[in-house]
């Protein structure tokens, strides 16, 4: 306190020094001060942007072989198909994907496969040149499974693409 | 010490920083605080989220070859069927029962019984109002203009009449002619007013009208019933100054194969109480189609359209739906059509205000003005659709205006700033100086809210950028809606969110998302290549409003960073 009041009659004593000009450092510090206040509100500000959606994907139509490379290898999507259409079942990969249970049908025709509800080798059609698989030795019980397959697949998954033989490619 | 010596000088330099207050200091200071103050007590949210405009569209995760994803609006997203209908329910229907889709005779009923929702405006209905001149305001009571519409609609019906010509300015005598061919199973032909005499031929032959519904002296009476022999009946349409004429005469040599009466014969024919009651829904059959004329540019012949009662249905639906729930059309709204009815944009947004129960007001000039003021000499509009020319000749004028006075000026650029932060300006003291420049759009300016303006595809109409709504915003502080419009589409192809004030550096404004009742696409031209995430092409609009249900728009477009739809 003693230190207080000995600059306060240090302070009273001295003769005024303040100066009556609008440019003094404390006026410009202070106007400065308001002048980066006022633009900061003023100025325009950019509009929201959110990152774009991700691209579409091109519908595509598959033959047996050119459906084979997505089954999930080298970070390729997993594609399989079922009933001629051809879905992308990415978001399934631990299924479907290389190492999972069902990666037999990854990049083939499923279709029997989910009929008959095995994921056994001798349910993919072996030749890739072919015809598809026709399903017609199937009986009802089978082909309602496989209808109520496609209708989840439908569901779950996006569709990408429809699959023909290699003779109906043009 | 040394430590002590260096808090006396910092000490020292504070003081004397500090000791060199004057009254200039204490003048910023005080604005400064002046500003502070300012900003927090005019501070407001944005109208709508940011993020909610910078994607208004949703596109399909798959797309053709040769095709851009297919856009739809975020109220009805991919999976969901489009807006097709009023979901009409027959009163005394719980609330949440599924309606029907409806046709134009469920508008008029609903017009007729007034807002169903229970709240305090439960029962309120709309008037109907013609404005004649500059003072003359009339209005028809509901009851009289429904036994108009029966009278009329059985009178042509008894006379044999199939398809029905109207060739009327604004009026409520379009309306009613549309409803009575609703209602009686009569095909309506609109016809674009003011047109020359042989084009008003080619489109009657054309379209196979047996019955015009008419005005006289812009119908060329003794051409048509010579070039186009098919006519049979004719209907004038006689205003007050001329009803003590004969219009009953028919010219010599025509074989009075032609029936002419006049509207206001027909109904004082009967007898007051007749035609009360509007033919009942039980029995009523399937409504027939609408068939209009789009004009593209003058001198061009106009391209017949036929609209199913569906397509407009699902056009009237998705303006309705397009405004948010708390800003839509009501009873306490008065809608004014400063555009041409046989213009589909402006008589969907019509209908949809009849079926929201709001006020309408018809102005015979209004068809073609191009001057705001005159259009909406006499009454005050709460909602108006107006051509971007009448807008473009609006903002040129008030443009001079402002930019001659420097305080305007800066109050125009100050409510720009509050407009692209997404807040509608609200009048205020400050504002206030700035009402003297407004444009004289009603008896009383300031009570407009909502403008609806469209660009017509192939039509040449006056363009109008971003930075033109903007500044229209500000002009005459109501919403302005920017729609797309096509001949094949009821109502718009895409319009422009009803919160949506951003200004972007354009030539054209984009039209913002497409409505709820259609789905455009682009597809593939020789100059414009879709790529992935690079949407341009022709633009196809598909969808329940669509004449034939696909059309393609004949005009290139692209999609924006924001998924909104604009020209290339």
């Amino acid at each position: 306190m003693d230190y207080v009041e000995q600059r306060m009659a240090q302070e009273a004593v001295r003769p005024g020094e303040g100066s009556d000009s609008l440019f003094t450092p404390l006026n410009l510090l202070l106007a400065s001060l308001f002048l980066y206040t006022a633009y900061s509100f003023f100025k325009p500000a950019p509009a929201a942007v959110i990152p774009k959606e991700e691209p579409a994907i091109v519908f595509k139509t598959f033959t047996p072989r050119t459906l084979l490379p997505f089954n999930g290898e080298n970070d390729a999507p997993v594609y399989l198909a079922v009933r001629g259409r051809v879905f992308d079942v990415s978001r399934g990969r631990n299924f479907y994907g290389p190492g999972g249970p069902y990666a037999n049908f990854a990049g083939r025709d499923a279709s029997r496969g989910l009929a008959c509800g095995s994921f056994d080798e001798d349910m993919l059609t072996k030749d890739l040149d072919g015809p598809l698989d026709t399903l017609s030795d199937l009986d009802g019980e089978q082909l309602g499974a496989l209808q109520g397959w496609e209708e989840r697949f439908s569901d779950k998954y996006l569709v990408v693409g429809k699959l023909v033989p290699v003779s109906e490619a043009a | 010490m040394g430590f002590d010596n260096l808090m006396l000088k910092l000490d020292e330099s504070v003081t004397g920083l500090f000791g060199q207050w004057n009254i200039y200091s204490s003048v910023i200071v005080t604005l400064f605080a002046g500003l502070l103050t300012y900003q927090l007590a005019t501070r407001t949210d944005p109208d709508t989220h940011p993020f909610l405009l910078a994607r208004q569209a949703q596109a399909s995760p798959v797309r053709n070859e040769g095709e851009s994803p297919v856009y739809r609006s975020q109220a009805s997203p991919h999976g969901m069927p489009l807006n097709a209908g009023l979901n009409v329910k027959d009163p005394g229907a719980s609330k949440w029962a599924k309606g029907r889709d409806g046709d134009l005779r469920d508008i008029w009923r609903q017009a007729v019984a007034g807002v169903q929702d229970d709240g305090p405006n439960k029962g309120a209905t709309g008037r109907l109002l013609t404005v004649l001149g500059t003072e003359n305001v009339t209005e028809h009571r509901l009851d009289d203009v429904t036994r108009q519409i029966n009278l009329i609609g059985q009178h042509i019906l008894d006379q044999g009449g199939n398809r029905v010509a109207i060739y009327l300015p604004n009026s409520v005598e379009l309306v009613v002619t549309l409803f009575a061919c609703a209602f009686y199973n009569l095909t309506a032909v609109i016809l674009p007013f003011n047109q020359s005499d042989e084009a008003v031929i080619s489109m009657l032959r054309r379209s196979a009208a047996d019955t015009v519904v008419t005005a006289p002296g812009s119908f060329p009476f003794d051409h048509v019933v010579k070039s186009y022999p098919a006519l049979r009946q004719l209907i004038w349409v006689v205003d007050e100054g001329s009803k003590h004429m004969d219009w009953n005469e028919v010219p010599q040599g025509t074989g009075s194969s032609v029936n002419v009466s006049t509207w206001q014969d027909i109904v004082s024919d009967y007898p007051v109480d007749a035609g009360k009651e509007l033919p009942s829904m039980e029995g009523q059959k399937e409504p027939r189609d609408v068939t209009i004329f789009w004009q593209s540019r003058p001198g061009t012949t106009e391209e017949m359209v036929r609209f199913t009662s569906a397509n407009l249905i699902a056009g009237v639906s998705a303006q309705v739906f397009a405004i948010p729930t708390s800003q839509r059309i009501g009873p306490s709204d008065l809608f004014l059509p400063a555009d041409s009815l046989a213009n589909t944009h402006t008589l969907v947004l019509t209908l949809a205000a009849l079926y929201s129960n709001a006020s309408v007001a018809f102005n015979s000039v209004g068809s073609e003005a191009d001057d705001l003021a005159i259009a909406t000499r006499g009454i005050t509009p709460t909602i108006l659709v107006a051509t971007p020319a009448a807008l473009l000749k609006t903002h040129q004028e008030m443009g001079n205006t402002v930019a001659s006075s420097f305080v305007a000026r800066n109050i125009h650029w100050l409510q720009t700033r509050t407009l692209t932060q997404g807040v509608m300006p609200a009048a205020s003291f400050l504002t206030s100086y700035y009402d003297r420049f407004r444009p004289a759009i009603g008896t009383k300016p300031g009570k407009l809210r909502l403008i609806f303006t469209a660009e017509r595809v192939g039509a040449d109409t006056a363009r109008l950028s971003s930075q033109i709504l903007s500044d229209l915003r500000v002009y005459t502080g109501a919403r302005v809606i920017y729609a797309l419009t096509a001949a094949k589409v009821a109502g718009a192809v895409a319009q422009t969110g009803f919160y949506d004030y951003r200004i972007f550096d354009d030539q054209v404004s984009h039209f913002g998302a497409p409505v709820t009742s259609a789905e455009v696409l682009l597809r593939d031209t020789s100059a414009q290549k879709n790529g992935d995430g690079d949407s341009r092409g022709e633009i196809i609009v598909r969808g329940p409003s669509v004449a034939g249900n696909e059309a393609a728009l004949g005009v290139e477009g692209v999609v924006r960073d924001d998924n909104t739809l604009a020209y290339v």
